[in-house]
């Protein structure tokens, strides 16, 4: 007999949330379960989304990120500037400084040796800070350049073009880690740190792009973020890296690393949107959905744990039965 | 060499590392004073040791934990909490038990992340971001988002602006603070654990340690360091912030690890936890005094985390090969 | 010796870290189609010629000859390439990839290239690798959900990938259960048979005999036995080469059974498990690994939870309950220093005191003076080398680490019972000697003691008389003048016993 591979089970535990929390809205208020409120949550999880297939990468290489909400401000703010000066398309520079913001936390973390919560906790403190100073002591930089509300608020075809297009990028994803080499080697290297560097890998490097890709969504997210304010807000985003962690989490990706799957992170983002959604329309001050949002953070976790020692029974019964034959 | 050691000297006076902290605070000191105006004035300096006392005193309770080996999110958010409920009962209870209400507020939040961490097995980022998250909604949630001012009274403000003989309140909790933290870890029984716990956790377990235990009394015990400067701070703001002290775990985190305390446990000093919280201290009121924008606080935070983490792991290198070559 | 034959020489080997000389004078010689047993105490410098011959630790002075031509590597990636595969306990596999991606890990991990499954290697082949080895595992399973004896075959699948000349085998055999063994070496054999060389690492003589064509002795950083045909020396003649001394002498004879201290019942509800302890005896509990040995004498300390009944002088306590278990004086060390043991960043001092603070503490305060004066004469008898009570743990080698786990034990308040998993394991000679006298003595002292090793030769030099562990139950109690044939006999089960 073999054991239960656990792989189909942890990524069906984000859809299954989102379908018993829409059942509970659904009954607690008429309003929840209707088409209008579906779209206008899948137009709402995108910087979310973005963000936590970013921590994701991180996770997976059994690390974290928690500067993700800080880089996303910086590189936002930073794409809005450059915007204003060479137009439109130079929002997007928001995605190279994310990316660089992510070299340094890699490099800090693969070839340094730094803990992963240290090194992005100064790099955390470190962008806040120039957010701040790049704007001159926090004020919001209004996006000249053009009216991305558009872009950002009106859908085409069930989902506004900014959301089709996060969409795309978290497809793309999706394809660099089930299909391209790097994201095999992302896998491995959560998988068994060790013995990348056995069979020929470079464990550092992997592990730089790991973070690299978190940063760069971060970016993502940044300019995301900026189109749909119309401005980049260098205070904006404290926070965003619990959500980021916490969707990401319930989303399936493994703690102890090696598994991850996009899909299931996506769906982790748009359960906590679900979340956040319904109680504002069950009438529960805002405030509280911060309190639940810090529940499901904790009851993801429980959930990796729950999930790991069922496995490690199961397995603990297949070594007996195998070993002991 | 006499290898046999002397009896009646205490152990634990040594520090686990050459304080290379000591050394640099020192150098950031005299820099300091020789370079940036105004900062040897005793009033200022009274001012550094004053601002740095909260950090101290929250930061003695960071060291608990990541002597541990875990790490502490929550600060922040149950200090704002406790702020929150102490105003909230101040009008029923009183300056005295409304302070109170509020030190147990976050002893509580510390508690659960303790709880957390040690019976349920939670990874602490995911336990203590979890409950940042809940204390800082549960605070906005009490007063609806906004600030709620106290009615003065003396009893009130004194943890902030009192005096005992010439020194001011905050500044004498935080060596009291150290010198409690220090007898918790150099002579406690449950200080000793800590360190046993966090160097490993499994070995402490079949060595007949209650390993949850240890760790939910130690996050506790943080959260009672972590109390007494909730007390002083929402003394000092006479009222109840929901949005006090975001980044007081950033803060304190940086400190031990700017003094030399590793985040994988089992190791620390309480000098290494003052001499950190002095750098930061010093750190920020440089930029005040050379009048460079605040955000540069948390840029050369952030670079003051990442430096001092570099060069100890240099030195940790070393250590182990000078470990190996007596092998 | 023809020349051609060489797979692979290395001569005049030598390596220092710092002032410790690991390899003074090595020299190995592999012969194809041969399987070549390495023995040497722990501290001989077997594992650092091993990490030489991989790429792993490049040595100081010496030549390596691959097949002839003078070699030298880098990495251990280099000498993968060049055709030596290391198969080590620790497998170098992804527990959470297929088999697929697992045999492909080198196409997957080097050179550049975007698409992941170009990179896969033809399944028709993998499938021809696996069949080599007689594993029959669907390509597309995860590799976490196969055996542990499973895994090291795809290992050894994998190094099919490459021109494999060198096997090195770094006790494979370590976590595996005899029919997992045998199958390995049927591999190893066929290997070989089509020329490859096996380089074979065990401390056991049994599978050195079954498997090796030639042997290696090395003592103190020298060879001492060079390529000898296995039959030509006697296990004693072995032994005394690698041990350089005399064997330990046996324990004197236990006269008067006393009174019963340690009593467990129904290990993995199971009924043929009842296992006594009586005072001042040790027990000596034999297993193979996989046969339940160990994990009957973690549970028996309170170390691992399960059914059945433990108690210590009539005090019962719940399996799992460590706590209660040393409060009671039962005191365990663990099989793993490392992971389950040492308190590395700690002094030596507190590695031992941590089970005895109580004795110090006053309402929660320890008096660290009394601490010192009770601790370090401990540490002065089981000869602690270097003699600093305040060093930190992770500085003494393993034997002085070792030492620190039994201090802890003695220094239990109200010591009944002790249960000891390989307490000698990875430990040199010396230290081996003052670790079995301190035992002896505790047993002298009245101590129950329970010792469960996979090593032969320490049951025989310790042990009262023998329990013997198969299949999860005792299969076999044997007394103290037991030949070793009965033992090994009973420790397989070739006979009904």
């Amino acid at each position: 007999m073999r054991p239960l591979s656990d792989s189909g089970a942890r990524f069906l535990v984000a859809p299954a949330s989102i379908l018993a929390a829409s059942a509970l809205f659904g009954l607690a208020t008429p309003g929840f379960l209707t088409l209008d409120n579906g779209l206008s949550i899948a137009g709402q999880i995108w910087i979310l989304a973005l963000l936590a297939v970013g921590q994701m990468f991180a996770i997976t290489v059994r690390g974290f990120d928690i500067s993700v909400g800080a880089v996303a401000a910086l590189s936002g703010t930073l794409g809005v500037m450059a915007a204003n000066a060479f137009g439109m398309p130079a929002l997007l520079l928001a995605v190279p400084v994310g990316f660089a913001c992510g070299t340094v936390n890699g490099w800090l973390v693969g070839r340094a040796g730094f803990q992963p919560i240290v090194a992005t906790l100064g790099t955390l403190l470190a962008v806040k800070g120039l957010a701040l100073l790049v704007t001159g002591d926090g004020q919001a930089v209004p996006l000249a350049a053009g009216d991305t509300a558009g872009l950002a608020f009106d859908a085409v075809i069930g989902l506004p073009p900014l959301g089709w297009a996060a969409l795309a990028c978290i497809a793309l994803a999706h394809v660099l880690l089930r299909h391209l080499v790097l994201g095999r080697r992302i896998l491995m290297l959560g998988s068994n740190p060790e013995a990348v560097a056995l069979v020929g890998g470079a464990p550092w490097r992997i592990e730089m792009s790991a973070y690299q890709l978190c940063g760069a969504f971060a970016g993502l997210a940044g300019a995301l973020m900026a189109a749909r304010a119309g401005a980049g807000l260098p205070t904006e985003g404290a926070g965003m890296e619990l959500q980021s962690i916490a969707a990401a989490v319930i989303g399936g990706t493994a703690l102890a690393g090696g598994r991850a799957n996009v899909w299931a992170v996506l769906a982790g983002a748009a359960f906590v949107q679900v979340v956040l959604t319904g109680l504002n329309l069950s009438g529960v001050s805002p405030f509280f959905a911060q309190i639940a949002v810090g529940a499901v953070i904790i009851a993801s976790g429980l959930m990796d744990m729950g999930l790991r020692f069922l496995l490690s029974r199961l397995s603990r019964t297949f070594r007996q039965q195998g070993t002991f034959q | 060499m006499m290898s046999k050691r002397l009896p009646g000297r205490p152990s634990s006076l040594r520090l686990p590392r050459p304080p290379a902290v000591a050394l640099v605070c020192l150098g950031l000191f005299l820099l300091c004073c020789l370079f940036v105006p105004r900062f040897a004035s005793f009033g200022n300096l009274e001012n550094v040791l004053r601002v740095a006392a909260i950090l101290c005193i929250v930061a003695c309770g960071q060291a608990i934990v990541i002597i541990l080996g875990g790490i502490e999110f929550s600060f922040g958010a149950s200090v704002a909490l406790a702020s929150v409920v102490t105003v909230m009962a101040l009008p029923a209870a009183g300056p005295i038990a409304g302070l109170a209400a509020g030190g147990a507020t976050v002893i509580g939040v510390g508690a659960v992340n303790g709880w957390l961490v040690g019976r349920m097995g939670l990874p602490p980022v995911i336990a203590t971001l979890g409950t940042l998250m809940i204390a800082s909604g549960t605070a906005a949630w009490l007063v609806g988002g906004l600030p709620l001012d106290a009615p003065p009274s003396a009893a009130f403000s004194w943890p902030a602006r009192g005096r005992v003989l010439g020194i001011p309140v905050p500044i004498l909790a935080a060596m009291l603070a150290c010198v409690v933290l220090h007898g918790l870890l150099a002579y406690g029984r449950i200080g000793r654990l800590w360190y046993h716990v966090g160097a490993n956790p499994l070995a402490a377990r079949l060595a007949g340690i209650d390993v949850a235990r240890i760790i939910l009394l130690g996050y506790a015990a943080a959260g009672a360091f972590c109390a007494v400067g909730a007390i002083i701070l929402t003394s000092r703001v006479a009222s109840g912030q929901p949005a006090l002290a975001p980044n007081l775990p950033f803060e304190t985190i940086a400190a031990c690890a700017i003094g030399g305390l590793p985040l994988s446990g089992g190791r620390g000093h309480v000098l290494q936890v003052v001499f950190g919280v002095l750098t930061v201290a010093m750190l920020n009121n440089a930029v005040v005094l050379i009048n460079l924008p605040v955000a540069w606080q948390l840029v050369l935070l952030g670079l003051a985390v990442l430096a001092a983490v570099g060069l100890q792991k240099d030195w940790a290198a070393l250590k182990r090969l000078a470990g190996r070559a007596t092998r | 010796m023809p020349a051609s034959d060489e797979a692979l020489l290395a001569t005049g080997i030598a390596k220092t870290y710092g002032a410790t000389c690991a390899l003074r004078d090595a020299r190995l010689a592999l012969r194809r189609g041969r399987v070549h047993a390495l023995l040497g105490e722990n501290g001989a410098g077997k594992s650092t010629l091993v990490k030489i011959l991989v790429g792993a630790v490049t040595p100081d002075s010496g030549r390596l000859e691959l097949g002839g031509v003078p070699a030298a590597f880098g990495s251990v990636t280099q000498a993968i390439r060049a055709g030596i595969v290391p198969i080590h306990q620790h497998l170098s596999l992804f527990p959470e990839l297929s088999v697929h991606e697992n045999l492909s890990a080198f196409a997957l991990s080097g050179g550049g290239g975007l698409w992941a499954g170009r990179r896969l290697v033809d399944p028709s082949r993998a499938r021809g690798w696996l069949a080599e080895v007689g594993l029959e595992v669907d390509l597309a399973a995860p590799l976490g959900t196969l055996s542990l004896g499973e895994r090291q075959l795809v290992e050894v699948a994998r190094a099919l990938s490459l021109d494999c000349r060198v096997l090195v085998l770094d006790e494979p055999t370590a976590a595996l259960n005899a029919g997992e063994a045998d199958r390995l070496f049927a591999v190893v054999r066929r290997l070989c048979a089509n020329g490859t060389a096996a380089l074979f690492i065990s401390h056991r003589f049994d599978e050195i005999e079954a498997l090796a064509d030639d042997v290696t002795v090395l003592r103190d950083g020298r060879t001492v036995i060079d390529a000898a045909p296995i039959g030509r020396h006697s296990r004693e003649t072995l032994t005394h080469a690698m041990l350089g001394a005399g064997v330990e002498a046996g324990p004197e004879r236990l006269c008067a059974r006393a009174e019963p201290v340690l009593a467990g019942r129904g290990f993995a509800g199971r009924g043929d498990t009842d296992i006594t302890v009586h005072a001042g005896e040790i027990v000596g509990l034999a297993g193979l690994i996989g046969s339940g040995a160990l994990a009957l004498a973690a549970w028996l300390a309170g170390a691992q939870a399960g059914a059945g009944e433990l108690s210590v002088a009539g005090h019962g306590f719940t399996p799992g309950d460590r706590r209660r278990a040393a409060a009671l004086g039962i005191a365990y060390v663990p099989a793993d220093r490392h992971v389950e043991g040492l308190f590395a960043p700690l002094s030596a001092r507190r590695n031992v005191s941590i089970s005895a603070l109580g004795r110090f503490a006053r309402l929660g305060w320890l008096r660290t003076s009394e601490e010192a004066e009770r601790i370090d004469p401990l540490l002065r008898r089981l000869k602690l080398h270097p003699s600093r009570p305040e060093a930190e743990a992770a500085t003494f080698s393993g034997g002085n680490q070792q030492k620190l786990l039994i201090a802890r034990c003695l220094a239990l308040p109200g010591l009944k019972a002790m249960v000891l998993l390989e307490p000698t394991r990875g430990v040199d000679v010396a230290a081996r000697g003052v670790i079995h006298d301190a035992i002896r003595e505790a047993a002298a002292s009245g101590v129950a003691v329970l010792v469960a090793t996979s090593d032969l030769d320490e049951l025989m030099v310790l042990a009262h008389r023998y329990l013997v562990v198969r299949d999860n139950r005792l299969a076999a109690e044997l007394p103290q003048d037991a030949p070793r044939a009965a033992l090994l006999s009973a420790l397989s089960g070739s006979i009904a016993a």
